[in-house]
Formats: structure tokens, sequence, C-alpha cells
């Protein structure tokens, strides 16, 4: 299969092998090393990091299959994390739910609401249909800072610790812990995704972004589809937002508003669109910049002071700045940078 | 071409951080060498305290001097030779008014082993309520909300002034007694900070029986203007406007209200009440009524004497400072009290330790700058009296000195 003159498949059967060659193999290996490996060389501080890319992965995924794969644009990203936030915290908190359960619960309902604010999408595209998920975002914003029922007129909600099967999570091994539940769902749902698109319902999505009237012509029901996608992509993003609630303890609505959106979105471009493995990558590389751009500043403070100075400032342009880049200069983001590397070894000496 | 696009590019996002750089000055220079100390482990001797500090976020304008404060509070304290010959090292970091920020900020300072927090604002301090709780570190922060003053449901937290509901009684209180009958408009920053004393407002109009009328009104932040906002209360015929806002915004209303020729007196809780407003708003800040628990430099209490001092050592003009300087300074200060006292018991210097000094230390005298300042082990609500100013000739006039709630 794998050979100098790149990879060749002769049976439908290989082809939809997640992993063709040896190479892939030894790499599926060595991350998996790596990440048995990480948490315990890092301390909390760094740990917590690890841990909120990879909350931020699973709510990127989930947007990816929406933008990515089916090619509907959301700007309700924010909006979804925060009902299945809220709906976990609820479910756990007032109904008194074993947090599995209710992240369950929470996942079932955010896939509920993203069906129905995927309706407008049978009706609109592109742009249309953004400020259709815009304005989901800034209904959801207002419900969540203006209903008092859901936080008792406090304006947030209290989580209580996670606790698994009766085992409450001590307060010392609490990032080492929530590092292996978060490890755990993460790795089921990016196989999840990847093997969704291996599927015929995963092949309709992907249809319906290349073109959706040949879509409909060669059988895709578009509206199942749409509406799927929707649903599916925003249970990933319920799982996120019930995750974020479980491990910070606190639900607040500052976290889930427009920005939030915007930074997902970012993600998905920097990492690759129509790509589960880009999400995670996109995902580490948004939320590593700040604090790494954080230690530079402090390295640098002699000789560029503004740098530490105007910190939160030059985090979000260097945001801003790297979401550009990748837009001139390799539009299909990090996933698609790395595939370019490995063909450039793989077909060596030659050029294709 | 690409080139040329990306230097331009980078030329932009430069020029963008430079702009507000300058004003950065000595005292966030050691705000970050504080942070960098932390970097290198400071030695087991010292002992550090993490803060966190709004310097270029939403309430910037008021969050700056009162870091300023902090620091120059710790560079005093260590000239002295720190809390009985153990320096403080300070480790501030800007989070931008985000509740995620401040959160990492958190996690980071914890890394780094301090033994209590100086938080900033009002969505975070109780973002973080729990956390403080679960690693018992003492935490005070610039929020005065009055969740936070409940040992029950904030042990840690530690609430150095009259809570913004205080605050708002004290304001409805002098607007009672002054007009029995008249209109009250809320208008509040549109977050936990501005929300903090909307309901307990309208519970204490009743609870006192007062005649007041009583709504409040969200302020939009980035707002330019708040003519829309006047209208409302205009048809709500508000003679008062009781503003729960930074300086800057507040500011904004008082110089529509001058150009509307509305007739309404603002009533400033004490995160509007200062210098700056006066300064921005200008002739239109004459006449308008403040509650503010910190006095200002220029009404001349014992208390200011000793920030007056190292602030001519250091070359750095008080006056120009504001209150929110002297607050910053006498906040750290009560948080230095507690360890002094925690260190002269001879206890080993721990966060529920540090909690029980500074619920048993008794009232700390800051020299009239605030009542004095007293925690217990069953109300973390530091002092309930704030003075009540008026704005005549650009200056903070004191109407009243230590006014509390109506009993």
């Amino acid at each position: 299969m794998g050979g100098a003159t790149g990879i060749h498949h002769v049976s439908y059967a290989s082809e939809l092998r997640l992993r063709h060659t040896r190479a892939e193999k030894v790499r599926a290996l060595l991350v998996i090393a790596f990440t048995a490996a990480l948490p315990w060389t890092l301390n909390n501080y760094w740990l917590s990091i690890v841990n909120s890319i990879g909350i931020a992965a699973i709510g990127a995924i989930g947007l990816n299959i929406l933008v990515g794969f089916t090619g509907q644009i959301s700007l309700g990203q924010g909006g979804f994390l925060a009902v299945g936030a809220f709906t976990s915290a609820l479910l756990a908190g007032r109904a008194g739910l074993p947090i599995p359960i209710a992240v369950l619960g929470a996942v079932l309902v955010t896939a509920l609401a993203g069906a129905l604010i995927g309706l407008p999408a049978l009706r609109l595209k592109g742009l249309y249909l953004a400020v259709a998920t815009l304005a989901s975002q800034q209904i959801i914003e207002f419900a969540i800072r203006r209903w008092r029922w859901l936080t008792d007129g406090h304006g947030f909600v209290d989580v209580r610790r996670l606790a698994l099967f009766g085992w409450e999570v001590p307060k010392k091994s609490f990032e080492l812990v929530w590092y292996w539940v978060i490890l755990a769902v993460a790795v089921v749902g990016a196989a999840a995704a990847a093997n969704l698109f291996r599927s015929a319902l995963g092949r309709s999505f992907m249809a319906v972004r290349d073109q959706d009237i040949a879509a409909a012509t060669i059988g895709v029901n578009l509206t199942r589809a749409k509406l799927t996608a929707f649903a599916v992509s925003s249970g990933y993003v319920g799982l996120a937002g019930a995750l974020t609630a479980h491990y910070t303890e606190i639900v607040t609505w500052e976290r889930f508003t427009l920005d939030v959106s915007i930074q997902y979105l970012g993600m998905i471009i920097v990492g690759g669109l129509g790509s589960v493995a880009g999400s995670v990558y996109g995902a580490a590389f948004l939320m590593l910049l700040p604090p790494l751009l954080a230690e530079l500043a402090v390295m640098l403070r002699e000789t560029v002071p503004v740098l530490a100075a105007q910190l939160p400032a030059v985090q979000v342009a260097a945001v801003g700045l790297v979401i550009i880049l990748f837009l001139l200069f390799e539009p299909r983001g990090l996933d698609r940078l790395w595939r370019r590397i490995l063909d450039y070894f793989r077909v060596w000496p030659f050029r294709y | 071409m690409r080139p040329a696009m990306i230097a331009s590019l980078l030329m932009l996002a430069l020029s963008a951080c430079r702009q507000g750089g300058d004003s950065s000055d000595a005292e966030s220079a050691k705000a970050g060498a504080g942070a960098g100390g932390g970097q290198a482990a400071a030695a087991s001797a010292d002992i550090q305290i993490g803060v966190i500090a709004d310097l270029t976020g939403a309430t910037a304008d008021v969050g700056r001097p009162y870091n300023e404060g902090m620091l120059a509070y710790v560079d005093h304290l260590n000239g002295s030779g720190g809390i009985r010959s153990r320096k403080v090292v300070a480790l501030s970091e800007d989070y931008a008014y985000k509740v995620p920020n401040a959160e990492e900020k958190y996690k980071k300072y914890v890394q780094a082993g301090v033994i209590a927090i100086q938080g900033w604002g009002t969505g975070d301090s109780e973002a973080l309520r729990t956390k403080v709780k679960d690693d018992e570190l003492p935490f005070m922060s610039a929020s005065y909300a009055e969740v936070l003053t409940d040992p029950k449901r904030s042990p840690y937290n530690f609430v150095v002034a009259p809570t913004y509901s205080d605050q708002m009684r004290i304001a409805l209180d002098q607007i009672a007694a002054a007009e029995p009958a008249a209109q009250v408009a809320v208008f509040h920053h549109d977050s936990p900070f501005g929300n903090a004393p909307v309901a307990d407002g309208e519970t204490w109009i009743k609870e006192k029986s007062y005649q007041l009328g009583y709504k409040s009104y969200a302020m939009k932040s980035g707002a330019t203007d708040y003519v829309g906002l006047l209208q409302q209360a205009k048809s709500q015929a508000a003679k008062y406007i009781v503003i729960q806002n930074v300086s800057s915004p507040a500011a904004t209303v008082a110089r529509d209200l001058a150009a509307q020729k509305l007739g309404m007196k603002i009533v400033c809780l004490n995160w509007c009440s200062d210098e700056l407003f006066i300064k921005l708003a200008g002739p239109a800040a004459e006449g308008h009524l403040m509650v503010q628990p910190f006095a200002p430099p220029s009404v001349a209490k014992p208390g200011h004497e000793a920030v007056r001092a190292y602030a001519q050592k250091k070359g750095l003009d008080l006056d120009a400072k504001g209150l929110h300087f002297v607050q910053g300074w006498y906040t750290m200060h009560v948080m230095a009290k507690g360890i002094e006292k925690l260190l002269t018991d001879g206890k080993p210097l721990t966060g529920p330790n540090l909690r029980a000094a500074l619920e048993a230390q008794g009232p700390v005298d800051t020299g009239g700058v605030i009542g004095p300042i007293r925690f217990s082990a069953d109300s973390h609500r530091g002092a309930t009296a704030s003075g009540v100013y008026k704005v005549e000739g650009g200056k903070m006039v004191e109407v009243a000195a230590a006014v509390t709630p109506k009993q």
C-alpha cells in the first residue's frame, strides 16, 4: 500500500481503514505514549491548560462537524456550550442526578436545541445562516443573563465537585483525575467522529457541503442530513459545555459569549476545516498560544516591556494574526500542513 | 506582495499595542517584576501574594490605580523590612476583566505557592469563591458584593469595605431624607458587579417604607452616550440616578445629563465616586453626590500621610493617582496586618491560619481613610460606614463622614 509512489488501495476495505501505513500506526502508539506520560511531567498549572485544551478539542470537533464537514456556518457555539453547561449543572445540582447521567442529559438537550436552531438552515445558506445562528447565540445569551430561575437570581450556578461512582475527586489530584476523564471522553468523541465520516450519514454531510443540489439528486435527504448534522454537532458542543461546568465548578454567562463562538471558529480554521485531527490541533494551538505568550512576555520584560504591559491585548491580537496568516497561506490548516510534510517524506526523493 | 502585507499587519499589531503602553509607569513595571519572581521560585522565606488585576480591561480606568496602590504598599512594606523581616512578593498579572483569564492566573498563583489572593471584579471573585474555599486561600477583592461577606457561603472571601448593597442603602437613605417621594433610577453595569445591589435596594425601600420610586436600567458597556437611557429615566420622572458602574461611563451620563438639561442628580456608588469622574465630566460633575467608603487624598485624613510620604519619596502625585490608589494600599494593608498577626503568634503560614488570624485580629485602623475594618468568624463584612461627598468646584467635598445604613 504505502510506497515511494504514494498510497494505493486494492480494496474498499483497505481504503476505509483509519490508518493506512505502518508509520501512521507507529505515530498512534507514540501519541498514546505521549498522552500517558504527559500528566506526570507537568505541574498543575500546565495540566489545567492541557485540560482546557481537551475540553476545547471536543467542542471544536463538534463545530467542525457542522462547519467543516457539512458546510453550515455557525456563530452559535457559545450559546450551545451554555446550554450544555447549564443543563448539566442543573441536572446534577437541582435534580440531584449522578454527574455522568447529567452530562449525558446535557448532550441530549443540546442536540435537541441544536436541531431546533438548525431549522432555518433548511432554507438559509452562507451569510444568511451565519446571521441566523448569531441570533441564536444572542437569544441564548439573553436567556442565561436575564432568566433568574436558571441561577436563582445569583447570576451564577455553583457546581459540586466531580464524583464518579460515589468517589469524590480529592483536591490534590483534581487536575490529574480530570485529565484522565477528559482524555477518555475526548478519545471516544474523536473516534466516534472519525468513524462517522466513514458511514453513509457522514458521507451525506460532506455531499451537502460540496453541492447540496447534486446531493439531493443522488438521493441524499437534505432535511435529514442538515438537521442530523446540527444535532450531532451540538451534542459534542453540549458535552464540552457540560465538562466545562463540572471542571470549573461554576457556570456563569461570561464564559459563553460571542467571543467564544469566534474563538472556536478560529480553532477549526487554524486546525483545518473538515478534519477531526485538525480540530484537536487547532484547539491545542489556540489554547496554548496565550499562556506561551505570557511566558515570552516574562522573558522579554527588559527588552520589550510593552509585551508584558499590554499582555491581554497582545494575546488577542496574536490569535487574530495567526488566523489571518493561516487563511492566507494554508487555509486548510495545521492538519493539511502535517499531511504535506508526510507526503514530502513519503514520496521522497520524488516531488509527487 | 505577500511579505509586504505581513509586514504591514505586524506593524499594525505593534502600533496598536504601543498606544496604551505609554501610560504604564514605574509601578506596573514593578508588578511585572513581581510576577517574574514567581517564575524563578521566590525564596522560601518570602511571603507570596497573588494579585489579579484589571490593567487593560473594561474596568481598567479604576483598576490600574488600585493595582498601583497595592504594589506601592508592598514596596513600602518591604522598604521598612517586610513583615517581621520577611519579604512580601506580590505576583501581579493583568486579566483584562475576563473570568477565564482570572481562573488561569489563579491556578498559576496556586502553583507558585501563594498564601493569599488579592482579586478584583465581582464576576471573577464569585467564580473563584469555591476554588479559594477548596484551596484554603484567603481572598480579598475589590468586589464588595453581599454574597462574599457570608462565611457560610464564601468562607475564604473577605470584604474590606461596605458592600454595594450597603452603599445603595446609604444612597437611598440620603435621597429619602432630601426628597421623600422622589423617583430613583438605577443605572448599572451589565454584569454581576452592576447587578449586585439592585435587588437589595428595592428590598430596602420596602423595609424602610420609603415612598421612593425605583427602576433599574442596564448600561450597555462601550456605549458612547446614554441619551436613550436618560430618556427612559425621564419618562420615569426620575429625580435621582444611582450609578453602579466605573467612572468613565458614569462621567458620560453626567455630560449627557448636562447637555439635555434634565436636572437629575447623580448618586455614584464607590466605583464611580472618584477624581476621574470629576475630571472626565468637567463642569457637568458639579452638584452630584457620591457614596465612597475610602476618603480621597484631597480630604486629608491621618491615614493619608503614610501614603503621601511614600508617593513623595517615589516622585508620584498622590492627588493625580486618586482615591483608588489609597483603596488598593489599605486593602493590602489589611491583608498584611493579618499575616503579621499570624507571624507574631508564631503559627505556621497557611491559608486556614491566615483566615483565623484575619477573623481574630480585631479592628484594623486606617487613620480615618475608611472606618476600622473588623472581621469575625460569623461575618466577613469588614465595614459598614461610607463617606458621603458632593462635587463642588471640581473637588469632592465631604458632606457626612462614616454614614451607615439606617437601623
